[in-house]
């Protein structure tokens, strides 16, 4: 047994021993974090899964917890995660001015998702969500921009007063701040404030359009080694209120027949949908390789809100698969790109070139998360990507469904930028000597993931079995499994088959490749360039506005979203200013004014009364 | 075990009876533009010549994308269909496997030739997959139609409800038809749409700096890929094979048009091919799909 509450209590004292061990050595706090994340995985993994986890409470006043499966999956997966990245803790000490602070909040933060997750009661669950976000803003603050900070702040800050609001709203209802209660009870206009309410709160954690703009900003500022959680982990959080907003609340407005939706998940659908189709043209334009994957994470959120807004089982396993496969292959290609940045200090992609001579196993990580996260088999994003395509299709989501396969073929597109200019190409000369392949306590991590990205493709039942619990929480029929084969409504997928096969047909590949004559090695400037003599390698490199064509086609219309956010401020401020002019001031023009305006009213008021 | 082997039989099938077709549309496209053309086998004996030459290699990341692209299109053209009876994994002929699993392929190919360090390579690359995006959202959209109104994604099911239930879908969903062809066009790499290619411009895209047996490879995954696209664009809209000889007649039948209407066409840019793709032929399949899955008409 393992009581929640002493493994929060743990957590938060193993952040307040972090601080202080970081003061004897720069390297003890980070190993701390280490330590203390892999035991509240590991605890809450091994005690969760064989239903096993202590709720009650005897220390702790007001806080409440209960068990539900999609709670401990959410958790499993984001623990997990923090865990792996902690390792990267150690090699980034030296680059912050006080490490000492990092591991506390990275401790601190794994305490608000431990209370999160577990907890039953809704003031419980927004303490805690804004503790999280309150803990990750001075994280963020870390790395290169301050700005990057405030920004991120301020739209959690807006999910989290949204979420604030919809609780009172439901405690009014319900009178209780019991989940289970609240969600239940409510109905009617209250029930589509809720979900409006709730969908606010997850979409400014997802970052899904159009509350998007923190999220590139934080991902590609936040520090190398803090940008994987907050990929693969933190923004996840949105999902997890996604699916309390869009699963368990009783939806109460029009029913369209077409498509088998009601109309306001629809339109959910519909702004996941163009999540997806911004996230994926952003991604394309971009030179930096975080920022690329930031946007990606979006476009990978609009797909978890796509599904999650079907409701079908088919969805729900879908947008839940995803949190999974896109948890893990984000956090291994943040980390790549990290380890490189290590390396090299540098995440531009024009700036580098030729990394695979150097550093041939980050490539492999790098290129085992790619595969993933653009959906193809034999990796796990091919399974949630498959079962989201099948539950738009079933559904028949045509305008939805434009979004879907246009992202997930633009994800070709922007995963292999970083592949050709970043890791193959030209190796750059002023790279060639220096650099060398990440440390080994960097590749651990990065190795585990490529594992898991291969095994969630290759046997996905697990995973889903798993799914298929929440997805009966829920009340929903689960999915059908059976010895490694998914049966679904209109289609039967085989993983482990099409692992072998690709097996199969490799092997007779390298078979063909290894009987013909042996190859002569030639230098990467030894090539073909039309008679032209060239010696520099930079000038053989191709990798300065890689999609060069595309990027032409679309690239005015690339500022809507902020101008519109820029004008909404400029407006704000305009208002500012009114009030302040004619309230808050000191000027005597004014105060005459004012007595004026008081002098008609009463006269006014003494004709009218 | 034995489906395996009946896999790679398939593949091995589809490999020379691809090589075969396109050797024979040498002649035809010779034939069109005035000239003899070459032997129907002249395909094999380039392969052969080309698998017994001595070559260069650019390091190791150029043999493994390679072998992946080789292994990859050999896995996915294990799975297809010869006659709506005759398959290796009966049952598991999901649809999107044949769409992603290719793409393993294409993706081995594009890192083999980003790592050969020739510009013109990734040139190459990226309007391969500059075109993949502007030609597959079209086509997805004509076959989440098919899958809507069959209700199923298994390849030989969709066949078999067209030779009973539906038509052809290339009659039941005739701007669906128009669609599916000018995507397949896009996918064989075909003019107007071979600008990934363009040998005089960037000296073969993606094909450039390789010999011997590397490019022996890639042009057996070439045939094999376009075994796998026709193959798909025939179980998609023109209703399967019943017997292998439908099968060859229906295969060279597709074939030889979309070569015949490539030899008459000029190459693209790629900027032209992204918004001829995401106008008509996006707007044909949407009212496609509206018409048949909101509105229930098909023919």
């Amino acid at each position: 047994m393992a009581s929640i509450e002493l493994l929060l209590l743990f957590t938060l004292a193993a952040g307040v021993l972090a601080f202080f061990a970081s003061k004897i050595h720069k390297l003890l706090g980070p190993i701390v974090t280490i330590l203390a994340s892999l035991f509240v995985f590991v605890s809450i993994t091994y005690f969760g899964y064989n239903g096993e986890l202590d709720m009650s409470v005897s220390y702790l006043p007001y806080v409440t917890f209960g068990f539900s499966y999609a709670g401990l999956f959410f958790a499993i997966i984001v623990t997990f995660i923090y865990s792996m990245v902690s390792f990267y803790n150690p090699f980034f000490a030296k680059k912050y001015k006080s490490p000492a602070v990092y591991s506390m909040f990275y401790l601190f933060n794994l305490v608000g998702i431990i209370g999160v997750f577990f907890t039953n009661n809704f003031l419980v669950l927004f303490f805690f969500f804004e503790f999280l976000v309150w803990t990750s803003f001075f994280l963020i603050s870390f790395g290169k921009s301050r700005k990057a900070a405030v920004s991120y702040f301020g739209f959690s800050s807006v999910g989290g007063l949204s979420l604030l609001y919809a609780i009172f709203i439901m405690h009014n209802a319900a009178g209780t701040f019991n989940i289970d209660a609240g969600l239940a009870v409510i109905s009617g206009t209250d029930a589509t404030l809720v979900f409006i309410l709730f969908m606010i709160s997850a979409f400014s954690k997802l970052g899904a359009f159009p509350l998007h703009i923190w999220l590139p900003f934080a991902h590609g500022n936040a520090p190398h080694h803090f940008s994987p959680v907050l990929s693969g982990a933190l923004v996840k959080l949105g999902a997890f209120v996604g699916v309390m907003g869009l699963l368990r609340i009783g939806s109460s407005t029009y029913f369209i027949d077409a498509i088998g939706l009601d109309t306001a998940h629809y339109i959910i659908a519909i702004l996941g949908a163009l999540t997806i189709v911004f996230g994926t043209l952003m991604a394309i334009r971009q030179d930096d390789a975080k920022k690329l994957l930031a946007y990606s994470s979006m476009s990978h959120g609009g797909y978890i809100l796509v599904a999650l807004t079907l409701g079908s089982s088919l969805g729900i396993a879908g947008g839940l698969y995803h949190v999974v496969a896109h948890g893990l292959s984000s956090a291994a290609a943040f980390l790549a790109i990290a380890a490189v940045s290590r390396q090299t200090g540098t995440t531009k992609m024009s700036e580098l070139g030729g990394m695979i001579h150097k550093m041939p196993i980050t490539y492999v990580v790098y290129l085992i998360a790619i595969i993933s996260m653009a959906g193809i088999p034999p990796m796990g994003g091919f399974i949630s990507k498959w079962l989201i395509f099948q539950a738009v299709i079933d559904q028949g989501l045509i305008f939805v469904a434009i979004a879907v396969f246009f992202g997930s073929i633009g994800s070709f597109l922007y995963v292999f930028r970083p592949l050709a200019s970043l890791f193959l190409g030209q190796e750059l000369p002023k790279y060639k000597d220096k650099i060398k392949e990440a440390p080994f306590f960097m590749l651990v991590p990065m190795l585990i993931f490529s594992v898991l990205i291969i095994y969630t493709g290759v046997f996905p039942n697990f995973f889903l079995g798993f799914i298929n619990k929440i997805i009966v929480e829920v009340g929903v029929a689960p999915i059908t499994l059976n010895n490694g084969v998914i049966y679904i409504l209109n289609g039967t997928l085989y993983p482990t088959l099409i692992a072998s096969v690709f097996g199969v047909g490799a092997v007779i590949a390298l078979i063909i490749f290894l009987i013909f004559p042996k190859s002569r090695k030639v230098g990467l400037m030894d090539t073909y360039t039309a008679a032209e003599f060239i010696y520099t390698e930079e000038l053989l490199h191709y990798s300065n506005n890689f999609y060069a064509p595309l990027e032409r086609l679309y690239e005015k219309y690339i500022d809507i979203m902020e101008n519109f956010y820029e004008g909404v401020s400029k407006k704000v401020n305009q208002i500012g200013r009114f009030f302040k002019y004619y309230f808050f001031s000191n000027k005597p023009e004014i105060t005459v004014f004012w007595i004026i305006i008081l002098i008609i009213g009463l006269l006014l008021g003494g004709d009218l009364l | 075990m034995l489906n395996i082997l009946a896999g790679i039989g398939i593949a091995f099938f589809g490999f020379v009876l691809q090589t075969s077709v396109a050797g024979f549309n040498r002649k035809v496209t010779g034939r069109i533009q005035k000239r003899y053309g070459p032997v129907w086998y002249q395909e094999f004996r380039d392969i052969f010549k080309l698998f017994t030459k001595r070559s260069v290699t650019h390091g190791w990341i150029f043999d493994f994308g390679i072998i992946m692209a080789l292994g990859g299109t050999i896995g996915t053209a294990m799975f297809i269909p010869l006659t709506t009876h005759t398959l290796a994994f009966a049952g598991y002929d999901n649809f999107f496997i044949y769409v992603y699993l290719i793409a393993v392929g294409m993706l081995g190919m594009a890192m083999s030739a980003s790592g050969s360090g020739n510009p013109l390579a990734s040139i190459g690359v990226m309007r391969a997959l500059t075109t993949m995006l502007a030609y597959e959202v079209p086509f997805m959209i004509v076959a989440l139609t098919i899958i809507n109104l069959t209700g199923t994604s298994s390849l030989t099911e969709i066949a078999l409800m067209q030779q009973g239930q539906f038509n052809w879908f290339a009659i039941a969903l005739p701007l669906g038809g128009i669609v599916g062809f000018i995507s397949l066009m896009g996918m064989l790499g075909k003019k107007p749409f071979e600008t990934y290619v363009a040998p005089a411009e960037i000296a073969s895209g993606p094909m450039v700096e390789y010999g011997g047996k590397q490019l022996g490879m890639l042009l057996v995954m070439h045939e094999l890929s376009v075994f796998i696209e026709v193959s798909l664009f025939m179980y998609l809209f023109l209703g399967g094979a019943e017997s292998i000889i439908m099968f060859l007649i229906k295969y060279v039948l597709i074939y030889t048009f979309a070569n015949m209407i490539s030899s008459v066409n000029g190459r693209m840019k790629i900027d032209q091919v992204v918004l001829f793709f995401y106008k008509w032929p996006l707007i044909m399949a949407v009212t496609q799909a509206v018409i048949a899955i909101y509105l229930g008409w098909v023919i």
